[in-house]
């Protein structure tokens, strides 16, 4: 109980993830692959404009066994540059196929849907960030789950430079079979327009996310 | 008479020109929000698919660009305001010293 508190505090005041921003600028494309304790995903997206972005999601759920195929499209709600800030706000839907290859549900396909807000707030030093995901399929898999991220950047870089950030990650999925809060610290590094994110989970997993931009 | 004026006329066109072949001075532009470098990336992908730009400085110190543009070329400020508001930014002074 006092830890779902100290969990909701924190991802209450957590906002969100600039370098992986769901929308590029206009005329540009991103290439997301994520790997986590549960689950591998490719994303892939074009943003037409840099107020929106469309794209194709695949994700690997391994340890429940399902995928998810899928178009998702991204939408920014607000955007607040200050002279040493900026804060992004964006609505995130996604909408295709989920399969699942889980015992009684073997070979089972079925429409699937989600959708979800992305916030996030950054300066040159810190950098906080919050995520949630509401999935719905009517048997395969339907869940909530929300993260929240904090960094620190141990030196500021220059253009050009190799860029470093410290964070801890956290991931809430309420009524998961496995565990329901996942804590990860990590190291973000990004050089030009690639950039990897390499953690260690307390489910005893690695993580390993790689972004280039196109 | 005739012959002078074909041949100033040559000279004028084979000689460097100090006023045509001048470089222009670099355009400096104070960003918002230009707190990323990987963010910030967009600016220069952006720029860089126009003919007229040679290069581009960003500094994340200062938050501000500077743009070297190419010989006989020109950047009118409504389209630099349009390429950096493109890129997820938002312009606050353009300075051209010229």
């Amino acid at each position: 109980m006092g830890l779902n508190i100290v969990i909701y505090i924190f991802i209450f005041f957590s906002f969100n993830s600039a370098q992986a921003r769901p929308i590029s600028y206009g005329g540009g494309w991103t290439l997301i692959q994520k790997n986590n304790y549960n689950q591998n995903s490719l994303y892939v997206h074009y943003s037409p404009s840099v107020n929106y972005s469309i794209g194709y999601r695949g994700e690997y759920w391994r340890k429940d066994h399902w995928q998810f195929h899928g178009a998702q499209l991204n939408y920014l709600l607000k955007r607040i540059n200050k002279p040493k800030s900026q804060t992004n706000l964006y609505f995130k839907n996604g909408l295709g196929l989920s399969y699942s290859d889980n015992m009684e549900l073997e070979n089972k396909t079925e429409p699937s849907i989600f959708s979800g807000v992305v916030f996030d707030w950054e300066d040159r030093r810190f950098h906080t960030s919050y995520e949630n995901r509401l999935q719905f399929s009517p048997k395969i898999q339907s869940f909530y789950n929300q993260k929240a991220k904090i960094g620190l950047a141990p030196y500021l870089g220059k253009y050009g430079d190799l860029h470093t950030w410290l964070m801890f990650q956290i991931e809430h999925i309420p009524n998961s079979n496995s565990k329901e809060v996942i804590l990860t610290p990590l190291i973000r590094l990004f050089k030009g327009d690639i950039l990897s994110e390499l953690g260690y989970s307390n489910t005893g997993d690695f993580i390993f996310n790689f972004i280039k931009r196109f | 008479m005739n012959l002078i004026f074909i041949l100033n006329l040559i000279l004028f066109i084979i000689l460097p020109n100090p006023i045509l072949s001048k470089e222009k001075e670099p355009i400096i532009v104070s960003i918002n929000g230009l707190v990323c470098d990987f963010c910030a990336r967009s600016i220069e992908k952006i720029f860089n698919k126009k003919q007229a730009v040679k290069s581009l400085n960003i500094n994340l110190d200062e938050m501000r660009i500077i743009i070297y543009l190419k010989k006989g070329f020109d950047l009118e400020n409504e389209m630099i305001i349009d390429l950096i508001n493109n890129s997820g930014y938002d312009v606050v002074e353009i300075n051209r010293d010229e």
